[in-house]
């Protein structure tokens, strides 16, 4: 378990999805629209179709060097200027995948020029030189929480005075090899998700993602708190069947959030037995929140969802209203699940949630600086 | 005389998962294969279903369709008989 129960400021925050920026996912969700779309999961060999949803004008197959970089620049320059790197402003560089899609393509093609994205060490190198970087980048890779760990890495780091303000890069970009994996778990299937839903079979989709966060210790409109991790070290892919392991990860973020009145971005990956668990889990720790998720529209971007759900939190709170669970038909799993858009202003924190494999749990509190 | 499908599949689920301390025979039919006396997680059920799959030429679409299949050795069998082309079953 670790918590981090001081407040860090957002400076920045911004993203990238198949719907674009930040602000243009966010008009999308509200309008109920669905990035997923049937790719065969072996790109251009083809093989079962599975629901994906990728940055426009890019391709599922493996490039050298890879056609998502143009995605993570065009984010890039949407990032402050500021000395990225230096040891005042050190770089959190995040995600599952990074270039592991290359590693797949090096054996299938023996193609040498694919071998240097596929590390995490050669793949964040490359990346410091071409966004112009200095030294000071650490990499932080836990799965699907691993935006939020380079979050709270960040936020310790900028709390222990060793730095003003930290950047948080997080990016996941789909390959033949990474959508293969989840299709061998027999989750990427041809029905489309549906997070949160009453049905007879659960179903993930995955998407393409990249999100930033500019942390400051004094700047900037809002702030994350109650930063929360658990890992409940049970199973490879399984949680806890009681749930423990949703509500260890919880309850310190809802003692941060005492008296105020939130409501809750979830995981979401439309998965019935973990979905049930984190809104009944959410529901004990939250009583009242409204609780969405978005990865029916978006997928699942992986290490990259924390903080690309972050921007679109963001961006709900600043324009006052919140995208609803898109995916789907039918009844919730409870109540307490928003299946339509609703409106904010009246709510004053925003509890954000992602889980990983390995019962990996990971959640914090948004808020008004 | 032990239906040849189930026989065959006792036989499959011991050399899949490399049951040491298990033999085929004591298997029962209708014990749940998934938290059952023989312990199998998740991941035994997928390295299950990917064998079943090529061996009988079946597709199991998901997760909770392959935790209904794998219900017990009996429940299995029906699934497959349902499914598969007869030539490929065990006579």
């Amino acid at each position: 378990m670790a918590e981090s129960a001081a407040s860090v400021r957002v400076a920045a925050c911004g993203c990238i999805t198949p719907f674009g920026d930040a602000p243009a996912s966010h008009a999308a969700l509200l309008r109920g629209e669905c990035a997923l779309r049937p790719v065969g999961v072996l790109g251009r060999d083809g093989g079962d179709a599975v629901p994906l949803a990728l940055v426009p004008g890019r391709s599922l197959d493996e490039t050298a060097p890879p056609d998502w970089l143009a995605a993570l620049r065009r984010l890039h320059g949407s990032i402050p200027e500021g000395r990225w790197g230096s040891p005042g402003s050190p770089v959190f560089v995040t995600g599952s995948n990074f270039g592991v899609g290359g590693l797949y393509a090096l054996r299938r093609t023996g193609d040498g020029a694919f071998a240097a994205w596929g590390a995490l060490p050669t793949c964040t190198e490359r990346l410091r030189l071409d966004l112009g970087w200095g030294p000071d980048v650490s990499i932080v890779s836990h799965a699907c929480v691993s935006a939020h760990l380079g979050l709270i890495l960040a936020s310790r780091v900028i709390g222990a005075g060793l730095a003003d303000e930290a950047l948080v890069l997080s990016f996941d970009f789909l390959s033949p090899f990474v959508a293969g994996g989840f299709h061998a778990l027999k989750i990427l299937n041809s029905d489309f998700p549906a997070p949160y839903r009453e049905r007879d079979s659960g179903a993930i989709g995955l998407g393409d993602g990249a999100g930033f966060a500019v942390l400051s210790r004094e700047r900037g409109d809002w702030t994350l708190s109650g930063q929360s991790l658990y890992n409940e070290m049970h199973h490879f892919t399984s949680n806890r069947a009681d749930g423990s392991g949703f509500a260890r990860c919880l309850d310190p973020v809802a003692g941060v959030a005492r008296g105020r009145k939130v409501w809750f971005k979830g995981h979401g990956t439309g998965t019935l037995e973990a979905g049930r668990l984190e809104v009944g889990a959410a529901r004990r720790a939250f009583p009242g929140a409204p609780v969405v998720g978005w990865k029916g529209s978006l997928g699942h971007t992986l290490g990259s969802c924390g903080l690309v759900e972050l921007a679109i939190a963001i961006e709900s709170v600043r324009t006052g209203r919140t995208p609803g669970t898109i995916g789907g038909a039918g009844s919730a799993m409870s109540d307490s699940v928003a299946l339509e858009s609703f409106g904010n202003r009246e709510f004053d924190g925003v509890v954000c949630a992602s889980n990983a494999f390995g019962g990996a749990h990971a959640a914090f509190l948004l808020g008004h600086a | 005389m032990a239906d040849p499908l189930t026989a065959r599949l006792k036989l499959l689920i011991v050399e899949t998962l490399r049951l040491e301390d298990v033999a085929p025979a004591d298997i029962p039919d209708s014990e749940p294969l998934i938290g059952g006396g023989l312990s199998l997680d998740s991941i035994d059920a997928l390295e299950l279903v990917v064998r079943l799959e090529k061996e009988f030429g079946i597709k199991i679409a998901s997760s909770e369709e392959a935790r209904s299949a794998l219900a017990s050795v009996a429940g299995l069998a029906a699934y497959i008989r349902e499914r598969a082309d007869p030539t490929r079953l065990p006579s």
